[in-house]
C-alpha cells in the first residue's frame, strides 16, 4: 500500500506539492490524473525516495519500483542489461524473470535499449521495474507518445498483475480515459494539491473533470 | 552608506600603514596587494564569467617580462609598467577567441597548459633569459622620482590596487556588468536573452589578465629579478584559493581574501622559521594551508568566507535547496 | 632502424603510463562527471610508496602491491571529498580535487622529503630485432594490456561493472532502480586510484619521481583523455599512446626540448575542435 499524509516537496522556494494526501490499499490499482506540471511527477520521485519531502510522511507497504516519466532506459546498454540492473535491489540479476513476465521482452534482449521504438522501450520499463519484484508499481506516463493499440498492450499486463499477483498500482495519467478504464479510484491533482477524488464512475460525470481531462462529455 | 564609510576607512589606514612598518612588514604588505590586485581578476572571471583560470600566473608572468624587457632595454619604466597590463591583456585576448570557446574542466586545463607552455618557453628562450630569468631590473622611476625603497613599491602597490578596485566596481556596476551577473548562472540563457556572451566573457577575461599583468610589471621593479620559478602553477591556484575564500565576484572579497592567505601563510612561514623545525616546514605548511583552506570553503562556505561573515551579520540566512 | 625501434618501445611504455592514468580519469569522469586534478597524485604516492618498501627490504611483489592499495585509498579518500558531500557541482569538485591534489604535496614532502626517488625494477634487457629494450619496459606494456582487458572484462561482463556504466549512462535512471550513485562515484575514485597507482609502481623504475611530478602526469593524461572526450576508454589508450610514442620520438631524434609544448598545444587545439562540434547546452552541465 501507499500512505502519503500532508506531503510537502519544495524546490528551493517553489513548493511543488502542498499538503498532498492519498492512499492506495495493497492490491488497489488508482489512478492520478493532472494537468502538466501539477506535481505528479514529483510525487512519484518522492515515493520512490529520489526526493525528501520538506514535511508530511510517506509510507509503502513493501518494495517500490518506479517506471518514470520518459521511460529513462540505459541507451547504450542491451535489453538484458537494463533489465539485470532492474533487479538491483531484489538481487533478481537474471532476465528471464522478466520474459516470463512480459514474453515480447525476450526477442528484444540483445538489442541496445535506446534504438528501440518508444513502445519497446516503455515495455522495457515495464520489465525493467518488475525485475525488483515489487509489491507496489508507480507508473509515471504510461501512455504517453505511444500508438493506442502498443497502450492497451501495456495496460492489458498491467491490469493482469495487479489481478492475478495483487500487485498494488498508482497509475499517472494524463490520458483519462485509459485510468477509468483500468481504475476504480482516482486523484486529481492541480497546481500540487489534490484538488478533486473519489470513485472513477462519479469523476467521469463530474462536468469540470470531464470537461478538462476527457475532451468533454463521454459519449 | 556604511560600505562606503567602510571602505573610505580602509583605504586610509592601508594608506598610513606603510609609513610606520618595518621593512621586512613591508614585504609582506606589498606581496599582499600585488596578490589582491590578481585576485580581484580571477574572483572577477570565476564570479561573473563562471569559468575557471588554472593559468592566471602565465599573465603575471606576461607582466613582470614585459616591464623587466623593456626597462633593460632602456624604455623609460612608466612606459614598461603601462606595457606589462597592456601586454597581458592583448596576449589573453588573443587566445582567448580560441581558448574561451572551452567551458568548465575543458578550460581550467587549457589555461594550465597555456602557462605551463609559457613558462618552458621562459626557460628555454635566450632574449627571456633561460632558467636564469632576467636580473638587474633598474628601480621604477617617473621623471625625477626614483623608487629607491620598499615604502616607495608600498604606494605603488596601494596606488595599483586601487585603480584594479575601481575599474572593477566600474565594470561590475555597468549595463554589462549587470548582464554579466547572468552569465555566471546559465550561459545558455543569458545567450538567449540577447547578450553577446562571448565578447562579455573575452572581455572579463582580458580585464583579469590586464590586473595580473599590471601586478607582475610592479613585482619585477620591486625585485628586481624574474625567471620561471617566480611563477609556478602553484602561484595560479593560491589566487584561487584567495577568491574562494574571499568569495567569489565580490571586490571586497578578493582582497580580503587575498589578506587572509598572505597573512596567514606568512605567520605560518615565521614559526616555520623557529629554531628546531625542520626544512622542509615552510613549503609544508603553506601547502597544507592553501588545500585544507580551498577544499573547507568550497565544501562548506561556498559563498566564501567574507559574504558568510557578512551574510550572518545581516542574519539573512542562505535559500534552503532541495534536490 | 633498430633505434628507431627502440624509441618506438621506449614510447609505447611511456605511453601506457599515460593511458593509465588517463583511464583513471575516465573512468571517474564517466561515473561522477568530476575531472580528477589528483589523479597524478595517485601514481606519485603509489611510486613513493614502493620505493621506501623495497628500501625497507620487503620484497618485490608485495611493495608493489601494498602501494598499489595505498594508491586506491587515496583515491577513496579523496572520492570523499570531492564528491561524498551532496550537492556539490562538477566544477566544485574540480577545485576540490585541486586541493587535495596540494595537500597531498604537504603529506609527500613530511614522509619522503623534496627529492626525486626511484625504485629497482625489472634488470636487464632483451634485444629484439637489433634493438635493445629494456625489460622494465615489456613489463610496462605487458601489464597495461592486461589491466585494460581487465577493465573491459568487468565494466562489460560483471554486474558491478554495469551498475557503474550505468551511473555513466543515465544517473537519474540508476537511482530510480535502487543505485546508490554516490557509492558508485566513490568505487570510482577508488577504481581511479588504483589505476594511477599502477602506473606511479610501473614508470617508477623508469624515471625518478617526486612530489611535484603529478602536474607533467595529469596534463599528459588529461591530454590523452581528451581525444575520447573524457569518455571513450578505447580512444584515451590511442591517444595516450600516440602522445607517448610522440614525445620520445621527437626526445630522441632530437627535439626534447619542445615535448611538452607540442602535447599541450596539440591538447588544447584537440579541445577546441571539440568544443566546436558540441552545441553549448550539453556541455553546460560539465
Amino acid at each position: 500500500m501507499i500512505g502519503v499524509r500532508d506531503l510537502v516537496v519544495s524546490y528551493g522556494t517553489a513548493t511543488a506539492l502542498d499538503h498532498v494526501t492519498l492512499t492506495v490499499e495493497a492490491g488497489e490499482m488508482v489512478a492520478l490524473l493532472g494537468p502538466n506540471g501539477a506535481g505528479k511527477s514529483t510525487l512519484a520521485n518522492t515515493l520512490a525516495g529520489l526526493l525528501t519531502p520538506a514535511s508530511g510522511t510517506v509510507e509503502i507497504g513493501g518494495r517500490l519500483a518506479l517506471i518514470p516519466e520518459g521511460r529513462q532506459l540505459f541507451p547504450d546498454m542491451s535489453v538484458a542489461d537494463n533489465l539485470a540492473l532492474g533487479g538491483w535491489r531484489s538481487g533478481e540479476r537474471d532476465p528471464s524473470y522478466a520474459y516470463d513476465l512480459l514474453p515480447r521482452l525476450a526477442e528484444l534482449s540483445r538489442r541496445r535499449a535506446g534504438v528501440l521504438s518508444g513502445g519497446e522501450q516503455q515495455m522495457v520499463a515495464f520489465g525493467r521495474a518488475l525485475m525488483s519484484r515489487p509489491a507496489v508499481l508507480v507508473v509515471d506516463e504510461l501512455s504517453l507518445g505511444l500508438a493506442p493499440n502498443v497502450t492497451a498492450d501495456l495496460a492489458g499486463h498491467l491490469a493482469g498483475l495487479n489481478r492475478e499477483r495483487g500487485l498494488t498500482v498508482l497509475l499517472i495519467e494524463q490520458n483519462a480515459r485509459l485510468a477509468f478504464d483500468l481504475c476504480r479510484r482516482a486523484y486529481v491533482l492541480e497546481s500540487g494539491r489534490v484538488v478533486t477524488e473519489g470513485e472513477c464512475a462519479e469523476l467521469a460525470g463530474d462536468p469540470r473533470v470531464a470537461g478538462a481531462y476527457l475532451g468533454g462529455a463521454i459519449t | 552608506m556604511i560600505g562606503r564609510v567602510a571602505g573610505a576607512l580602509v583605504a586610509v589606514v592601508t594608506l598610513a600603514l606603510p609609513a610606520v612598518l618595518a621593512d621586512s612588514a613591508l614585504a609582506v604588505y606589498i606581496l599582499l596587494g600585488l596578490a589582491a590586485m590578481v585576485t580581484v581578476g580571477v574572483s572577477l572571471l570565476m564570479g561573473y564569467a563562471g569559468q575557471v583560470s588554472l593559468g592566471q600566473g602565465a599573465f603575471y608572468a606576461i607582466g613582470a617580462y614585459t616591464a623587466a624587457l623593456l626597462a633593460l632595454h632602456g624604455v623609460p619604466p612608466v612606459i614598461g609598467l603601462v606595457a606589462a597590463p597592456v601586454a597581458a591583456a592583448g596576449f589573453a585576448l588573443v587566445i582567448g577567441v580560441p581558448l574561451l570557446r572551452l567551458r568548465g574542466h575543458h578550460l581550467a586545463f587549457a589555461t594550465l597548459a597555456m602557462q605551463l607552455i609559457l613558462l618552458s618557453l621562459a626557460g628555454q628562450l635566450e632574449f627571456t633569459g633561460g632558467d636564469i630569468g632576467l636580473q638587474a631590473i633598474p628601480q621604477f622611476s617617473a621623471g625625477s622620482f626614483e623608487a629607491g625603497s620598499a615604502l616607495a613599491y608600498a604606494y605603488l602597490t596601494w596606488a595599483g590596487l586601487a585603480l584594479v578596485m575601481l575599474v572593477t566596481r566600474n565594470v561590475i556596476r555597468s549595463r554589462p556588468g549587470r548582464a554579466l551577473r547572468a552569465l555566471a548562472t546559465s550561459e545558455t540563457a543569458a545567450a538567449s536573452s540577447g547578450i553577446p556572451v562571448g565578447r562579455y566573457k573575452l572581455v572579463v577575461f582580458a580585464l583579469s589578465a590586464a590586473f595580473a599583468g599590471l601586478a607582475g610589471g610592479i613585482y619585477c621593479f620591486y625585485t628586481g629579478y624574474v625567471a620561471p620559478g617566480s611563477f609556478p602553477v602553484l602561484i595560479s591556484i593560491q589566487y584561487i584559493v584567495m577568491a574562494v575564500v574571499g568569495g567569489l565576484g565580490t571586490i571586497w572579497g578578493a582582497v580580503a581574501g587575498a589578506a587572509a592567505i598572505t597573512l596567514l601563510v606568512q605567520g605560518l612561514n615565521s614559526l616555520a622559521a623557529l629554531p628546531g623545525m625542520p626544512s622542509y616546514a615552510p613549503g609544508v605548511l603553506s601547502y597544507a594551508v592553501y588545500a585544507l583552506v580551498l577544499v573547507l570553503v568550497v565544501l562548506f562556505l561556498p559563498r566564501g568566507l567574507l559574504p558568510a561573515v557578512t551574510g550572518r551579520l545581516r542574519r539573512d540566512r542562505p535559500p534552503v535547496e532541495t534536490r | 632502424m633498430s633505434a628507431f625501434l627502440t624509441y618506438l618501445l621506449n614510447g609505447l611504455a611511456v605511453g601506457c603510463a599515460i593511458a593509465l592514468i588517463a583511464g583513471g580519469l575516465v573512468v571517474i569522469h564517466r561515473v561522477t562527471g568530476v575531472v580528477n586534478f589528483a589523479q597524478g597524485t595517485f601514481a606519485v604516492v603509489a611510486g613513493l610508496c614502493v620505493s621506501s618498501l623495497l628500501g625497507l627490504g620487503l620484497p618485490h611483489g608485495v611493495s608493489e602491491v601494498a602501494a598499489v592499495l595505498v594508491a586506491a585509498l587515496a583515491g577513496l579518500l579523496t572520492g570523499l571529498a570531492a564528491v561524498g558531500r551532496r550537492g556539490t557541482t562538477p566544477l566544485s569538485s574540480l577545485i576540490v580535487t585541486l586541493g587535495v591534489g596540494v595537500l597531498a604535496y604537504a603529506v609527500e614532502i613530511v614522509l619522503w622529503g623534496d627529492q626525486p626517488r626511484s625504485a629497482p625494477g625489472l634488470a636487464g634487457a632483451v634485444t629484439l630485432a637489433g634493438a635493445r629494450i629494456q625489460t622494465q619496459h615489456l613489463l610496462v606494456i605487458g601489464v597495461t594490456a592486461a589491466v585494460f582487458a581487465l577493465l573491459a572484462l568487468f565494466f562489460g561482463r560483471t554486474y558491478l561493472g554495469k551498475a557503474l556504466t550505468a551511473c555513466a549512462s543515465n544517473p537519474y535512471a540508476a537511482r530510480v532502480v535502487g543505485i546508490d550513485t554516490r557509492l558508485m562515484g566513490l568505487l570510482a575514485f577508488a577504481l581511479g586510484g588504483l589505476l594511477g597507482g599502477i602506473a606511479g609502481v610501473l614508470v617508477t623504475p623508469l624515471r625518478p619521481i617526486s612530489f611535484d611530478t603529478d602536474v607533467t602526469l595529469i596534463v599528459n593524461a588529461f591530454a590523452a583523455a581528451v581525444f575520447g572526450a573524457l569518455t571513450r576508454p578505447v580512444v584515451t589508450l590511442a591517444g595516450a599512446l600516440l602522445l607517448g610514442v610522440a614525445e620520445t620520438m621527437a626526445a630522441g631524434y632530437g627535439y626534447g626540448s619542445h615535448q611538452l609544448e607540442v602535447a599541450l598545444g596539440l591538447m588544447i587545439v584537440v579541445m577546441i575542435v571539440q568544443a566546436g562540434r558540441r552545441p553549448a547546452i550539453s556541455q553546460e552541465q560539465t
